[in-house]
């Protein structure tokens, strides 16, 4: 089972009202390499996997993207909750607003909603682990768009810290990939 | 939110920081000693910190993991997403 | 743990980390890792004459 602990992973803070941001940000919320898909990608996939560290770090880092995705929606919660209209409007949120008001859903920055197809559970756990790795780095990418897009600093203080933390996933996955590798060689002695 | 308490929480999340980073490193490296070593001693630390805010602000984890006194705290604002550092 | 020098073809193969010092709490919060050799922290400005920024 889960818990929840009624905190944030990281301190959380914004400059005022930006539904520009907002609207960019949101993919890491709902987008293809966001945390939603994240999270629920390596959720999905340790079932499968065949040693108990690649259980562990799976079960572990999907957990920590759950984190994640609440840290990117208290960004994108208190970029737009006090948004006029016409703010909305001038920023190109009117479209969201028409479906969602200020309520947080699962799109990515262009409005496509998310989708299991973003996803891979393949049962191989080389596949299984280099979509991982291969997650993180797109990831990362995006975080690096969105600081580069990013006029509030404080929301790229946030930004920075969960782009750091797609590195160490990597770092993370590429040891398991190590681990599964060594326990394929060597079920093939015996 | 208060000062004192807004610097407990920040400590306890830059606690519980530490051990999560030691903790997916483990995964990965069971038999690393000394990380171990410091992951027991965070976690010790933070049990300790985490008791200390709960007894003053309310639990932090729900289902059985922190008291809560009259009426239930736990339902009490902000949450994590309406606080601000 | 696995050593790095074993490498076969048509394998993809990260370095294993190895634990030596670590960040105080706060200062690795911060900072996005605990690990001095994990931290790569983003320079938009070397993406100068890349066409980018």
């Amino acid at each position: 089972m889960w818990l929840y602990e009624k905190k944030l992973q990281y301190p959380v803070r914004v400059s005022g009202p930006n539904p520009w941001l907002a609207k960019n940000i949101i993919t890491q919320y709902g987008g293809p390499d966001g945390e939603l898909s994240a999270s629920l990608r390596y959720l999905t996939q340790r079932y499968t996997m065949p040693i108990p560290e690649a259980k562990g770090a799976l079960t572990d880092i999907g957990t920590e993207e759950l984190a994640h995705m609440e840290i990117v929606a208290a960004l994108v919660y208190n970029l737009i909750k006090d948004a006029t209209l016409e703010q909305l409007k001038a920023h190109g949120m009117d479209g969201y607003y028409a479906d969602h008001d200020r309520a947080l859903y699962f799109v990515d920055a262009t409005g496509n909603p998310w989708t299991a197809t973003y996803i891979q559970s393949k049962g191989d756990p080389i596949a299984d682990l280099h979509e991982n790795m291969a997650a993180e780095e797109k990831a990362r990418a995006t975080y690096e768009w969105l600081i580069n897009l990013s006029d509030d600093p404080l929301v790229t203080d946030a930004l920075r810290f969960l782009r750091m933390r797609e590195i160490v996933h990597f770092q993370r996955f590429g040891e398991t990939l190590r681990l599964v590798q060594e326990w394929m060689d060597r079920k093939k002695f015996f | 939110m208060q000062r004192d308490r807004r610097e407990l929480l920040l400590k306890i999340m830059a606690l519980d920081f530490t051990a999560l980073e030691l903790n997916l490193y483990l995964d990965t490296h069971p038999r690393d000693a000394r990380a171990l070593e410091d992951y027991n001693r965070v976690t010790q630390e933070l049990f300790a910190l985490r008791q200390e805010y709960q007894e003053r602000y309310g639990p932090l984890i729900h289902f059985g993991h922190g008291y809560s006194k009259y009426p239930w705290q736990w339902i009490e604002e902000p949450w994590p997403w309406e606080m601000t550092f | 743990m696995a050593e790095n020098r074993k490498m076969r073809l048509a394998r993809a193969y990260v370095p294993f980390q190895q634990y030596t010092r670590r960040f105080a709490p706060f200062d690795g919060l911060m900072r996005g890792t605990i690990f001095p050799e994990l931290y790569l922290p983003y320079r938009p400005k070397e993406m100068m004459g890349r066409g980018e920024e």
